[in-house]
């Protein structure tokens, strides 16, 4: 066995499933908080990159400024999204409210398309070029500084969720709404914060995928695929998405390297089969007992 | 002054007047004819949308070009077409829509899954011709597909055309090794088999294959495997853009000198728009002439006129473009001569039509005379990006295969 090659698989596969487990922590945060699987995940993800597009492409902005730009704007769509249209469903069913995400999704993309066409795209090149070798090891350099980018974030958010007001309260909610509401909590503004936060982590996540892969209106069905991270993970779990993220990103690019491509996919499915099979409620989430 | 230039202007009001009435007249007298219907699924929106736009503009263009010269032995053509979102069974509803209504003589299938469902239909209708954004292998069996036809060569012949291309690129008697990349789809999956038989007959040893997702995907795993073999050329298919640009950005960091190429959909000059410099080398087989290029002739002229006349702002058009004018350059010349032979425009009349084809002058559109063989146009020729310039340049002969 090529243990130098096998090596640089991995690393490849680590550095994308940190990549993986940021979009699966929006998903995380917005469903801990509000219990709402946002479907539409995905197509914030492909705007915050649009809109990166455009300060950095159109506008000519530097993309360093570009890119806080493009995250705040995807962060600010995620709150706009849940004050307007995710908040009169309060008390509807679930599938209902799963059906206007997924029809969120489908405006996105038709704003997407209609300003800024079908075409394909790339992003202005913003990331070192020069490869990067961990020892003997060689990582795409896209791929090793996204990584280190995905990263700060994910620290961030860990140290803001465990020692701030904020954090506090988010975590007060998902764990009980009524307890926190009447300990004096503004759920709704915790709802909003949620879908804020969890919208900012997709954005970034969306920059630094479309920055290695490119661009299309289609862009957002890679959302959709993180599902299977946050399934395995367990859907309420933050330490789940972080882990099950650098685990399906890993397990998807060995499997792609060693058995071919079209078997990545297979691979993660079993994956979730498995898992679905002796912890229907994922690796980390919280197993709910309903008494009739 | 003012009293003459009234004068003048009404004398030229007149004139326009006449101008006019000769104008609105002339088609009407085109129009004693029973039109000539083409029909169309086209993908205005959805995956498709960035081609389907300018196919539709190539296809609409032709039909106000062929107007304008008469129609078709005086038969006026009509376009008639709806969006079909690149969605199979919306283009199914177009079809019977526009077949039931219109009965169009000729058709533009938006997909391959498209074709292959409208088959049986369009096999026991037997009154219609059916080409589209289509280069599928599986279309030229004339047996299943009889009334359907591919605007170029198919994706095994363009395949074929690449490898002879590459065949002769050896140096010291040293075949040049090459590795496929293709997408995880039945459209990037078509010409792998025959692709690689194909170079097994000339010598040409295929070191790698690699499939991955289509579009956006990290490709950094696949790269380091083709690091292993060295390819001299990665022959790409089943993509628009993306991944090609991180397999020739990343192998070129890491220092190989592969040459890259791909097929007819991963050679527009969008791959030159969106990549700039790190473009420069790629090498695609295109059928067409592009726009943009030096050859001219009175098919190609009459294209660029049309198209500037139709959109002066749009300026270069893509592949796209040029596909949907041959489109309907193709039902033109089966419509015509099955019109000159006395014969009615059935699918079986049409079809002996376009097989009848040989040594046939497309006034540009294709460097050489272009003979159908199996209902393809087995021709193409090899382009490299000259990235500075912003525009491909041909590196080859016309190839046309037997």
């Amino acid at each position: 066995m090529d243990w130098v090659f096998f090596g640089e698989i991995s690393l490849a596969g680590l550095a994308m499933g940190g990549l993986y487990a940021l979009i699966a922590l929006g998903f995380v945060i917005i469903y801990k908080a509000t219990r709402v699987i946002n479907f539409a995940i995905g197509e914030i993800m492909m705007f915050a990159a649009y809109l990166f597009l455009a300060f950095a492409g159109g506008m000519e902005l530097s993309p360093w400024i570009a890119l806080p730009l493009a995250v705040i704007g995807g962060s600010i769509l995620g709150g706009v999204i849940e004050k307007t249209m995710i908040r009169p469903m309060l008390g509807e069913s679930p599938i209902s409210v799963v059906m206007v995400t997924i029809g969120i999704g489908s405006i996105l993309v038709g704003l997407v398309e209609f300003i800024w066409t079908a075409d394909p795209q790339l992003l202005p090149s913003f990331l070192p070029r020069e490869p990067v070798f961990i020892g003997p090891l060689y990582l795409a350099p896209k791929i090793a500084y996204g990584f280190l980018i995905g990263s700060a974030l994910l620290i961030a958010y860990l140290l803001y969720f465990r020692f701030s007001r904020g954090g506090v309260a988010l975590r007060a909610t998902a764990s009980d709404q009524a307890a926190a509401y009447s300990m004096g909590i503004n759920v709704r503004r915790v709802f909003n914060m949620a879908w804020v936060f969890g919208s900012l982590a997709a954005s970034l996540a969306g920059v630094l995928v479309a920055a290695t892969g490119g661009l299309s209106p289609q862009f957002g069905i890679i959302g959709l695929s993180v599902l299977v991270v946050v399934i395995v993970g367990g859907l309420d779990s933050i330490l789940g998405a972080l882990v099950a993220g650098v685990f399906i990103g890993w397990l998807e690019t060995v499997a792609g390297a060693y058995l071919g491509g079209e078997y990545r996919m297979p691979a993660t499915f079993l994956v979730l089969a498995v898992i679905l099979v002796i912890r229907p409620y994922g690796l980390f989430g919280t197993h709910e007992i309903e008494r009739v | 002054m003012f009293r003459n230039i009234l004068k003048k202007g009404r004398r030229l009001a007149g004139l326009g007047s006449l101008v006019a009435a000769l104008t609105v007249v002339a088609p009407a007298m085109a129009q004693d004819k029973e039109p000539v219907v083409f029909g169309g699924s086209i993908p205005l929106s959805g995956v498709f949308a960035f081609a389907g736009i300018h196919i539709h503009a190539g296809l609409t263009d032709y039909t106000n070009w062929i107007n304008s010269q008469g129609g078709i032995n005086g038969h006026p053509v009509e376009y008639v077409m709806e969006d079909t979102a690149y969605e199979v069974d919306r283009s199914v509803a177009v079809f019977k829509k526009i077949s039931g209504s219109s009965s169009p003589a000729t058709y533009y299938g938006d997909s391959t899954g498209f074709m292959k469902a409208i088959a049986s239909e369009l096999n026991s209708q037997g009154d219609t011709l059916m080409s589209g954004a289509s280069f599928a292998t599986a279309l030229t069996d004339n047996e299943q597909y009889p009334y359907q036809f591919i605007p170029g060569p198919n994706y095994s012949q363009m395949f074929g055309i690449i490898l002879e291309y590459i065949a002769t690129q050896g140096e010291g008697g040293d075949m040049p090794t090459v590795a496929f990349v293709y997408s995880d789809t039945e459209f990037g999956k078509d010409p792998i088999e025959n692709g690689k038989a194909r170079a097994g007959e000339l010598g040409i040893d295929v070191v790698e294959e690699i499939v991955t997702k289509p579009g956006s995907v990290d490709v950094s795993a696949e790269v380091l495997k083709l690091r292993r073999v060295r390819p001299d050329y990665v022959v790409f298919h089943g993509y628009v853009l993306s991944p090609i640009n991180e397999f020739m950005v990343q192998m070129r960091q890491m220092g190989l000198d592969t040459q890259f190429m791909g097929t007819f959909w991963s050679s527009d000059k969008l791959i030159i728009d969106k990549m700039g410099a790190d473009a420069d080398g790629y090498m695609g087989v295109m059928p067409y002439n592009y726009y943009d290029s030096e050859e001219s002739g009175p098919m190609l002229d009459a294209l660029r006129t049309q198209a500037e006349k139709s959109d002066p702002e749009a300026g270069y058009r893509p592949t796209g473009y040029m596909q949907g004018w041959f489109n309907a350059m193709v039902w033109t010349e089966v419509v015509k001569r099955t019109l000159d032979a006395g014969k009615e425009l059935t699918g079986d009349n049409m079809a002996e039509s376009l097989a009848s084809i040989e040594d046939w002058d497309t006034g540009g559109i294709i460097g050489i005379p272009v003979t159908v063989r199996n209902m393809s146009f087995p021709v193409g020729r090899i382009w490299r990006v000259n990235a500075e310039e912003g525009r491909y340049e041909p590196v080859s002969d016309w190839i046309h295969l037997d």
